[in-house]
């Protein structure tokens, strides 16, 4: 396959025609292809087979670990490197570490959703091959897009862009690399 | 579909399936349980034991009412189309509030004198009786009460009402004045709810103090409520009589609030207790002192696991929300601890030294009764009227019918596996 391509697009009018051509993009059998619209289409996600994102792990494990590493500093400070007795109450006990653990564990599920988000987006990035393509950006105005990626088993220059033509895709273009 | 629907009619009557005999069962068995329980209790000289059951199952079911007319007036104020189909049952539960309600407080205040300590001291010679005065008398308890009432059911009876008007007139100002009364009745619920909460439930133990009683108060109101509304729309919606007005995404959205409102119940229950272990003043802590010692002890660990964290970690994966199997069975989970929570603020003033369990019959037979009466006053209503807004200007929204979502392909998964 050729190095220098990234794959081919296909603009559609409506969130209807482009979900119509998603399930037949499915049913053809491609896995490496993605729809960009101007808003969410409902249903998309199902047509699409996506799953649940793994961010939510990510915030999980900041979280956690930021909730324990804080009840682990208030334990080392307050009750084993320096036992100090504030207001009568003891060393360590579980109200006293809960309200900075728990904001803690807050900024950490925060920070982690912002990470993991980026991460899995792979951002930041300076350039994407599909910013190249003038058209590419009626997909935040009025136009659908659907786009099959040339690291696709299934891609082949010519049936790729019959399929992509006989769904109904318009301006069927192809997205250069320039990497 | 099994069932045909006609605008300006009546809902066709529930396909109960041999459980319809079950409220009238209750209230039955319920009552004679509780007529046995108030001798009994008479006669060993522990009235309170009759009165503090009544006053838990009283405040159980008041709350789930306060909670329904909140879920009323929040999808009033947000103009949200998703909440349209659980809105006309939860204008029925809500409007228990009126008459029905009355009629089951009236034992709590007839057995004020045994639930209440504060009934019995005189106010010359205790201060913090003295120094709530006009509302702490006998008279006071009764006016304010009085008051209560009669604004909930105001309110209650004013969202009922238009609402069905507008099942016939389809008028827009409905629409209008059910959005005013939820501006301002929103406020004057936050004070209602508190206000009766202190009054009927805090009071017990006259001498605590808790700002953050009523708040606390709320989120449970409205965590029962939400467990209520996501049972009731699975019954309502599998006999097809709410199948129009609810998708997949209400059971998703209705089991995310009950999610949230599990973390924000923990939070104001906890936030409680910090305040009153941090300042560790006397007048304070004794509350949670009776409740750290005999088998309150043990329902204090219940409710750390059974009210926040079983139900925390099952409801937060996101697929878990729209599978009945695994959520009603957290629906019934809320109700039983929302009523254990409930005993952990009424019963320990009379018995700090543990609940005695052989008593555990006799609120169980108020709940029968006082469930089993208002389930009866709520299906009589329900089958007066239509199951959902017949002419809500949100309807065709709420059905589905946008230009975006008439061409989902996507098949509905949850109609094709509860059809």
């Amino acid at each position: 396959m050729n190095d220098k391509l990234y794959g081919i697009m296909a603009e559609f009018d409506s969130p209807a025609a482009v979900l119509r051509a998603a399930k037949a993009v499915r049913d053809a059998g491609y896995r490496r292809w993605d729809v960009f619209s101007p808003f969410p289409v409902h249903g998309m996600d199902k047509v699409m087979g996506l799953g649940n994102s793994l961010v939510g792990w990510v915030s999980l494990l900041l979280g956690a670990g930021a909730f324990m590493s804080v009840v682990g500093l208030i334990w080392y400070a307050n009750a084993f490197d320096y036992p100090l007795i504030v207001g009568g109450k003891p060393m360590f006990s579980e109200p006293m570490t809960f309200v900075p653990s728990y904001i803690m564990l807050i900024m950490g599920g925060a920070v982690g959703s912002l990470v993991g988000m980026l991460a899995f987006n792979q951002l930041p990035r300076l350039n994407h091959p599909l910013l190249s393509t003038p058209r590419f950006e009626l997909a935040s105005r009025d136009k659908f897009v659907l786009v099959i990626g040339v690291k696709d088993e299934k891609f082949c220059l010519t049936q790729t862009r019959q399929l992509l033509e006989k769904i109904g895709g318009n301006a069927v273009t192809i997205v250069e690399d320039e990497d | 579909m099994s069932h045909s629907h006609h605008h300006h009619s009546a809902t066709p009557r529930l396909d109960l399936s041999g459980w319809g005999f079950l409220p009238s069962f209750l209230m039955t068995a319920g009552g004679l349980l509780s007529v046995l329980g108030l001798l009994v209790s008479w006669k060993h000289g522990v009235l309170f034991e009759f009165g503090c059951s009544w006053l838990l199952a009283f405040m159980f079911f008041y709350s789930l009412a306060i909670g329904a007319l909140f879920l009323v007036m929040i999808h009033h104020l947000s103009g949200a189309a998703w909440s349209l189909g659980p809105r006309r049952f939860c204008e029925h539960i809500a409007s228990l509030l009126g008459w029905p309600l009355v009629l089951m407080f009236i034992p709590v205040g007839l057995f004020g004198h045994q639930i209440y300590q504060w009934m019995n001291l005189d106010p010359a010679t205790n201060n913090l009786v003295a120094a709530k005065a006009p509302v702490f008398t006998i008279p006071g308890f009764w006016i304010t009460s009085g008051i209560f009432f009669a604004l909930l059911w105001f309110l209650s009876s004013r969202l009922s009402s238009l609402s069905i008007e507008q099942d016939q007139t389809g008028a827009p100002s409905c629409t209008r004045k059910m959005n005013f009364h939820s501006g301002w009745g929103i406020v004057a619920l936050s004070l209602l709810l508190t206000f009766s909460s202190v009054l009927w439930m805090k009071a017990v133990q006259y001498q605590f103090f808790s700002c953050i009683y009523g708040v606390y108060f709320f989120s449970d109101c409205a965590w029962i409520a939400l467990a209520t509304v996501y049972v009731v729309s699975v019954i309502l919606y599998r006999q097809g009589a709410l199948s129009r007005v609810l998708h997949e995404h209400c059971f998703q959205n209705i089991a995310l609030l009950l999610f949230g409102f599990t973390l924000f119940s923990a939070y104001t229950e906890f936030a409680q207790y910090f305040v009153v272990w941090n300042a560790n003043m006397p007048e304070e802590t004794f509350w949670y002192l009776i409740r750290e010692h005999g088998n309150w002890w043990t329902l204090g660990l219940v409710l750390i696991f059974g009210h926040f964290f079983v139900p925390f970690f099952v409801l937060l994966p996101l697929k878990i929300k729209t599978n009945f199997k695994v959520i009603v069975p957290v629906c019934i989970l809320v109700a039983f601890m929302h009523a254990l929570d409930l005993a952990f603020n009424i019963f320990p003033a009379h018995r700090p030294e543990g609940y005695h369990l052989r008593w555990v019959w006799l609120p169980v037979g108020v709940f029968m009764f006082m469930g089993g009466f208002l389930a009866n006053v709520f299906l009589m209503r329900f089958h007066s009227h239509a199951a959902y807004p017949q002419r809500d200007p949100r309807l065709l929204e709420a059905m589905g019918m946008n230009p975006n979502s008439i061409n989902d392909l996507a098949p509905n998964t949850l109609a094709n596996t509860h059809s």
